[in-house]
């Protein structure tokens, strides 16, 4: 059988953001696969330096609709290194519990998108019925579900209350129960091993060598988590731990997010029991010192790294974000190749892209090797050549 | 000699020995931070260097535009430490080589130099524009600093305009 190539994306069914796979298939066998990015950029990092550093907050807020806060808290950790700002240990705490927050909603998203993929629409279902009651938590502190804008440069913005305090623990609690279930399901249900053990296969030295970040390389047992190396808000005060798995597999993905869970759980309650006291916030000057810095933060989905330069204005001189799909990227085409097509689709959700990404129609002749690129004018030609021969005729 | 930049000082003084002069500018804010400006001639041979020594993953690449110079920032890290290893360029012909036969993630770390500041990166396979889009005027680098934000925006309306 000769070999063929299959473009799946930018726009796929099973595609949740616009990103392009090349796959060459033997057969139902990928043999080769290359990913094709960049289809929706916004420029960011160049508005960036037409605003002032709070306006940013808001701006880089907007970088992601699930890490929103990992994004801004980045961002938000290099300035603060520049302008040496001691943030108080309430305004820690509470960046902590918003950042676990959105890893239980990160996670339980991905659980149920996962499950979509592999036609398990009832777990798809229960999660994201599940994620609703973390949204609510999301909404009761910060008043929004999304994009929250709890974080300023030198602390946060709303304080927290007795009865959110309450509330929130009753949340969690139930939340802890489903995710228990969900462990036994991840890692007991036929049909779930069935389709994601020994896909997708990244083994250790490979997983180094491409630098996968966070749950795709913990999964390959690499053990790397920013919150443990280098430990920013209040992580090195909890009591929680790493979670690897030693698979290296889709299967291993899903066992590491589910039990990562579990930790945040553990982390919100240990939090929630001892709230400090003090105002929630400090003034900092609108003009930040010259200066450079270099923030780490763990997403949900690895790590995220934020570059700010500071010229001595209220504008900062450059930005630059480093979201952690870009580093998992690098890995996926090594998990595709010898994989079956049917499996792709998992294989590809298993790093959990998060992207923003326009694309032009790649041909790729197997047998001469060669790949010619269209652009939309060439291609708009083609196309009415082609249906031309076929009788039909635009005017 | 700080106990808590021990790890950090005692690296700069390896690469010191080893690449003398073509370093310069180290600075160690705090643990598990170092800032250093080198010698674009020593780059390949010092990550090369680097690599032996458990500094595996090159987290990013951030260009930047200083006025008089361009550069690229290389973030190198073991997982606790990063060096931010600075490499300038001049504005009319900047070049920079590729550090793809060190690490192979640079791929599209490297594109984004071309695409953002228009640093042509030597070695750099030929491939799709990463990430501007296609149809982008050819020629304007926005995250250069004499790009100004209205009349980029001008120039990209006027452009899908006359295209529809």
């Amino acid at each position: 059988m000769s070999k063929m190539q299959i473009p799946l994306g930018p726009q796929h069914p099973a595609l949740k953001e616009p990103e392009n796979f090349m796959l060459v298939l033997d057969g139902e066998q990928i043999v080769d696969a290359t990913v094709n990015l960049g289809y929706n950029h916004r420029g960011i990092e160049k508005a960036a330096e037409n605003r002032n550093y709070i306006q940013d907050i808001y701006l880089i807020e907007r970088v992601c609709g699930i890490c929103s806060h990992s994004h801004v808290s980045c961002y938000i950790g290099a300035v603060e290194e520049i302008a040496k700002v001691e943030v108080p240990a309430i305004a820690k705490a509470l960046r902590t519990i918003v950042a676990e927050l959105e890893r239980i909603h990160s996670h339980l998203l991905w659980l149920g998108v996962a499950a979509f993929e592999l036609g398990y629409d009832t777990l798809f279902m229960y999660t994201w019925r599940d994620r609703e009651q973390v949204l609510d938590c999301l909404e009761l502190l910060s008043g929004n579900r999304v994009h929250y804008g709890m974080n300023t440069i030198g602390g946060v913005r709303r304080d927290i209350t007795k009865e959110q305090v309450d509330e929130i623990s009753k949340k969690i609690k139930y939340l802890k129960e489903r995710t228990s279930y969900y462990v036994n399901v991840v890692t007991e249900e036929p049909t779930f091993l069935a389709r994601t053990q020994n896909v997708g296969k990244l083994p250790k030295d490979v997983a180094l060598e491409l630098n996968a970040v966070g749950p795709t390389a913990r999964a390959s047992g690499v053990d790397i988590d920013v919150r443990r190396d280098e430990p920013y808000f209040i992580y090195d005060q909890l009591d929680w731990k790493v979670i690897t798995y030693h698979t290296c597999d889709v299967f291993g993905r899903a066992v590491v997010r589910v039990l990562e869970t579990i930790e945040s759980y553990k982390m919100i309650e240990q939090i929630l029991k001892a709230i400090p006291e003090g105002p929630i916030s400090v003034k900092v000057p609108w003009k930040i010192p010259a200066g450079e810095a270099v923030f780490r933060y763990e997403a949900p989905r690895g790590e995220d790294i934020h570059y700010v330069k500071s010229n001595g204005t209220e504008y900062p001189e450059r930005v630059k974000v480093r979201a952690p799909t870009l580093s998992n990227f690098q890995s996926l085409p090594y998990c595709l190749k010898q994989g079956y097509l049917a499996d792709a689709v998992i294989t590809i959700a298993a790093i959990d892209p998060c992207m923003s990404c326009t694309d032009r129609a790649v041909v790729y002749d197997i047998n001469k090797g060669e790949r010619k690129t269209f652009d939309q004018e060439e291609l708009r030609k083609y196309s009415i050549e082609f249906y031309k021969k076929k009788g039909i005729s635009f005017k | 000699m700080s106990e808590e930049t021990i790890k950090e000082e005692e690296l700069v003084k390896n690469l010191k020995e080893k690449f003398g002069d073509a370093i310069e500018n180290v600075i160690i804010p705090r643990k598990n931070r170092v800032w250093m400006d080198i010698n674009q001639n020593i780059a390949l041979d010092l990550m090369k260097y680097l690599k032996e020594h458990g500094y595996y993953h090159l987290s990013t690449i951030t260009g930047f535009d200083e006025g008089e110079k361009l550069g690229a920032i290389y973030h190198i890290t073991d997982h606790k430490t990063i060096l931010n290893i600075k490499i300038r360029t001049s504005k009319e012909n900047p070049v920079l080589k590729s550090v793809l036969s060190v690490y192979p993630v640079a791929t599209s770390y490297e594109r984004e130099l071309f695409d953002l500041f228009g640093i042509k990166v030597e070695g750099l396979p030929e491939g799709r524009n990463y990430p501007l889009p296609e149809g982008f005027p050819e020629g304007v680098h926005p995250l250069r600093k004499e790009v100004k934000l209205d009349e980029l925006n001008k120039m990209l309306n006027e452009k899908s305009v006359k295209e529809d």
